[in-house]
C-alpha cells in the first residue's frame, strides 16, 4: 500500500463507519460470551436477553476448576496442539523447500499429489483413518491423537508458495560456498521464512487446539481427552446445555489461543499479505 | 452445525458399510437366533470397559464402585464422554472395531448399530421384560431381536400455566377437542400471547408431532412396510398443524424463548419431557412456584406419549461377555436404578423402582410415571434417521401451508418407503 493510498483513506470517516461495523459484528459474540460466563444459567437463557450480568457471579468459574480435571486437560490440549504444530512447521517447510527449490525428478507430480490432497474433504478420509490408527494399535494414545496430524498438504503448499518467492541466487551463493542442502534450508532458508512460518503456526495450532471430533473419537479414555472434548462432556447434556459452565470454559480455552496470535499477530499479518492466502 | 450433520451422516454410513461386509467372524448372522447364548451363574470376574455419556457417565462410577463390592474379581473401568457427537463417536468406534464392552445407547440409534452386527443379542433368561416399561424395552427390539435393555426412560407432558388455566377456567385437557380450547382458553381469557407452544418443524419435530399420531391411532411402519399416509396420520398432521393455523402456537420457536415465555405468562403451554423440571424451577425461581403443573397426553384413540432414554448394549467383540451382561443386569436391578435416578434425577426404566420414595410421592414425578405406561418411540430401525428428516419436513411444509396435510402425508410415504427400513 502506498504513502498517498494510506492518506486518501484516512480521510474518509466512512470507512471508520464500516470497519466499527464490522467490528461490533466480530467482537459482539465474544462479548457475549465473556460477560455470559459471569452469569448463572437462568440469566443467560432469558428472553430478551440482558447485556450487563445483574449479579455477576464467579461459579461458572468455579465449577470449571472443580468439577473438570482442567489442568490435565489443558496440559492433553498444550501437548497435543503444540506437538503437532511443531511437527508441521518442520515437515512442511522441508517439503515446500524441496517442492519449490530441488531439482528431481517427479517433482511435478508429488506437488500435483499434495494438491490432489488438498482438495479432499476431512470428513471422506474420517473413518479410513481412524481404522488405520486402530489397527496401529494406536487408540487412545497421544500418537493416535498428534502423529495423522504432523503434516498437512496445505503446510506444503503455503511453504512451497512462499519459498518459490525467495530469490535463487541466495541459494546458489550459500551453494557456492561450501554448504551443504541441510545447511542451506536450515540457515538461509528458513530464517527468510519467518511470516510463512508463523502463518503456519498460527493456524495448525488453531485447528488442533480447536479440534473436537478426533479426540473424541480416538481418546477412550478421560486421561487423553483434550479441553473441547472435556468441556463437551461436562456442559452439553442430553436435553439441558449448561450455558454458563460452557462459556466459562470457552473463554479458558480461547485465552491461550488469543495469547498465541498477539505474540505472533505481526508475522501473522505480513504472511498472510505475501502469500495471499488465508 | 450443518457441517456437522453431513460429517455424521458420512460416518454413519462408512461405519454401516465397512462393518456390514467386515464382520465374518463367529457370532450369528443377519436372521440368526432371536436371543443371545445364555450367561454363566456366579459372581462377575475380570475386567470390562463401559462408555457412558453426559452425566449419567460420571455418575456411573459410583455405580461401578458399588459393583465391585459385590464381585471383588471384576473390575469396570468407565469412559464418559459428551452427549455432542456421540453418535459420530460410537459409529467410528465400530467401524474401526475399538468398541468397549458394555456402552450406553441413545434409544432411537438402536436400529442402526444393531444392523452393523456389532451388538449382542440380548441373553435369553437374563432378564423379565415385564419389569421394564413396554415401550422402554420395544427401544431395543429390532426386527424381532432385542440387543440391549433400556437403563432409563423420558416421556413427554404437557407443561402448562395453572394460573391463566384457572383464569380461563379450563381443567387438564382430556382430548383433543379439550386440548384446542384448553389452549384457546389460555390465550383469550388467560392473557397468554400463545395458548401452546408446540415445535414447528425442524430437526427433532417428529418427536413432537409423532405422539399426536398415535393419539389418532396412526402409526410409522405395519408390518414391515410405511404407513404415513393413513388417513389417521393425515387426521394427526390436520390437528398439529391446526394449532399453528388458528394461531395458538408460535410458529417461530427462538431457542430458550419457549422457557422465558412461559416463565412471563407469554406461552401458556408446552409439551417436553422431566427436563424442564429443572429449568423451570431455576429460571422461574419463587415468582413461578405453584403457577404450574403437568398434564398427561390428550385420549382420542389412545393417549400415547413419546419414550425416550438410553439402553444399555454389550458388544459383541467383548472378551468378557458373562461380566459384561451381569454388570448390566446389576445396573438395572431396582436398588441401582434407584442409585441413579438419586444420582441424577435420571427415570428408572424399571417399573418397580416407581412403588416406594420420591418417585411414588412426588405429584409431577407421579404424572411421568403414569404417562410412561403409555408411551412409545418409532420401531427400531437402521434408517430411523434419514426417516426422521423426512417425516421434521413434512411437518414443517404443512406448518407453513406450503402444503396440505393429505399432499405432505404422501410425500412423506413415498420418500420414506424409497428409503425403506434398511432391513
Amino acid at each position: 500500500m502506498t504513502t498517498t493510498a494510506k492518506k486518501r483513506e484516512r480521510g474518509q470517516p466512512w470507512v471508520y463507519v464500516v470497519l466499527a461495523g464490522g467490528l461490533v459484528v466480530l467482537v459482539g459474540p465474544f462479548v457475549w460470551m465473556l460477560l455470559g460466563s459471569v452469569k448463572p444459567d437462568a440469566e443467560i437463557r432469558r428472553v430478551p436477553p440482558t447485556w450487563l450480568p445483574e449479579a455477576p457471579t464467579l461459579d461458572n468459574y468455579r465449577h470449571l476448576f472443580t468439577e473438570l480435571d482442567f489442568p490435565a486437560f489443558f496440559l492433553n490440549s498444550v501437548l497435543v496442539a503444540g506437538a503437532v504444530t511443531v511437527g508441521n512447521l518442520v515437515f512442511c517447510s522441508m517439503l515446500g523447500y524441496a517442492l519449490a527449490k530441488l531439482e528431481f525428478p517427479g517433482r511435478r507430480v508429488v506437488f500435483a499429489l499434495v494438491l490432489g490432497m488438498l482438495m479432499v474433504p476431512g470428513m471422506v478420509t474420517f473413518v479410513p483413518l481412524f481404522m488405520l490408527v486402530s489397527r496401529l494399535g494406536l487408540v487412545d494414545s497421544y500418537a493416535g491423537l498428534i502423529l495423522p496430524w504432523l503434516a498437512s498438504p496445505f503446510g506444503v503448499f503455503l511453504m512451497r508458495q512462499f519459498m518459490t518467492g525467495l530469490p535463487d541466487d541466495l541459494i546458489q551463493a550459500a551453494r557456492v560456498d561450501g554448504a551443504g542442502e541441510l545447511r542451506i534450508f536450515a540457515r538461509v532458508v528458513l530464517p527468510l521464512c519467518g511470516p510463512a512460518l508463523a502463518t503456519l503456526g498460527i493456524l495448525t495450532f488453531l485447528s488442533s487446539w480447536n479440534n473436537f471430533l478426533w479426540p473424541l473419537v480416538v481418546a477412550q479414555s478421560e486421561d487423553r481427552y483434550t479441553l473441547p472434548v472435556a468441556l463437551a462432556l461436562y456442559a452439553i447434556g442430553e436435553n439441558n446445555t449448561r450455558y454458563g459452565l460452557l462459556m466459562a470454559g470457552s473463554v479458558a480455552v480461547i485465552v491461550p489461543v488469543l495469547l498465541v496470535f498477539v505474540a505472533l499477530q505481526r508475522h501473522f499479518v505480513q504472511g498472510i499479505a505475501t502469500t495471499g492466502l488465508k | 452445525m450443518r457441517h456437522w450433520r453431513h460429517a455424521t451422516a458420512v460416518v454413519a454410513a462408512l461405519a454401516l458399510g465397512v462393518t456390514g461386509c467386515g464382520r465374518d467372524d463367529g457370532g450369528p448372522g443377519a436372521g440368526g437366533p432371536s436371543a443371545g447364548g445364555a450367561v454363566a451363574e456366579g459372581k462377575a470376574t475380570g475386567e470390562i470397559t463401559v462408555w457412558a455419556m453426559g452425566a449419567e457417565g460420571e455418575k456411573l462410577k459410583a455405580l461401578a464402585d458399588d459393583f465391585t463390592r459385590e464381585n471383588p474379581a471384576a473390575k469396570v473401568t468407565v469412559t464418559a464422554f459428551p452427549f455432542d457427537a456421540a453418535h459420530d463417536k460410537l459409529a467410528t468406534a465400530i467401524a474401526g472395531r475399538q468398541t468397549p464392552d458394555v456402552s450406553m445407547m441413545g434409544s432411537t440409534w438402536m436400529g442402526e448399530f444393531a444392523k452393523t452386527g456389532a451388538l449382542d443379542p440380548t441373553p435369553a433368561g437374563l432378564f423379565d421384560q415385564a419389569a421394564f416399561f413396554p415401550g422402554a424395552w420395544d427401544t431395543t427390539v429390532v426386527d424381532g431381536t432385542a440387543y440391549g435393555v433400556p437403563w432409563y426412560v423420558e416421556t413427554r407432558l404437557i407443561y402448562h400455566r395453572t394460573d391463566l388455566a384457572a383464569k380461563a377456567g379450563v381443567g387438564k385437557p382430556a382430548n383433543w377437542q379439550e386440548l384446542t380450547a384448553f389452549a384457546r382458553g389460555l390465550k383469550e381469557a388467560g392473557g397468554a400471547k400463545w395458548g401452546i407452544s408446540l415445535q414447528p418443524g425442524g430437526t427433532g419435530a417428529w418427536q413432537s408431532f409423532l405422539p399426536f399420531a398415535w393419539q389418532a391411532g396412526a402409526d410409522v411402519l405395519a408390518d414391515g412396510k410405511f404407513t404415513l399416509d393413513t388417513p389417521q396420520m393425515r387426521t394427526a398432521l390436520e390437528y398439529y398443524a391446526s394449532f399453528f393455523r388458528q394461531g395458538l402456537a408460535p410458529s417461530q420457536v427462538a431457542p430458550g424463548a419457549q422457557e422465558s415465555g412461559f416463565v412471563s405468562g407469554d406461552i401458556g403451554a408446552f409439551v417436553s419431557g422431566p427436563w424442564h423440571m429443572s429449568i423451570l424451577r431455576e429460571q422461574g425461581g419463587a415468582a413461578l412456584e405453584g403457577k404450574w403443573d403437568v398434564a398427561p397426553m390428550p385420549r382420542e384413540k389412545a393417549g400415547t406419549s413419546f419414550i425416550g432414554g438410553a439402553g444399555l448394549v454389550v458388544y459383541r467383540d467383548t472378551d468378557n461377555r458373562d461380566t459384561a451382561w451381569k454388570f448390566v443386569r446389576y445396573l438395572t436391578s431396582p436398588a441401582a436404578q434407584q442409585k441413579l435416578y438419586d444420582l441424577v434425577g435420571s427415570l428408572p426404566a424399571v417399573t418397580a423402582t416407581w412403588q416406594s420414595g420420591k418417585l411414588a410421592d412426588d405429584p409431577l414425578l407421579k404424572a411421568f410415571g403414569a404417562q410412561l405406561a403409555d408411551a412409545k418411540s418409532p420401531p427400531a430401525m437402521a434408517t430411523w434417521e434419514q426417516v426422521a428428516d423426512v417425516i421434521d419436513d413434512g411437518i414443517e411444509r404443512v406448518v407453513r401451508g406450503v402444503t396440505d396435510p393429505a399432499t405432505a402425508t404422501r410425500e412423506m410415504q413415498a420418500k420414506a418407503s424409497a428409503i425403506g427400513t434398511g432391513s
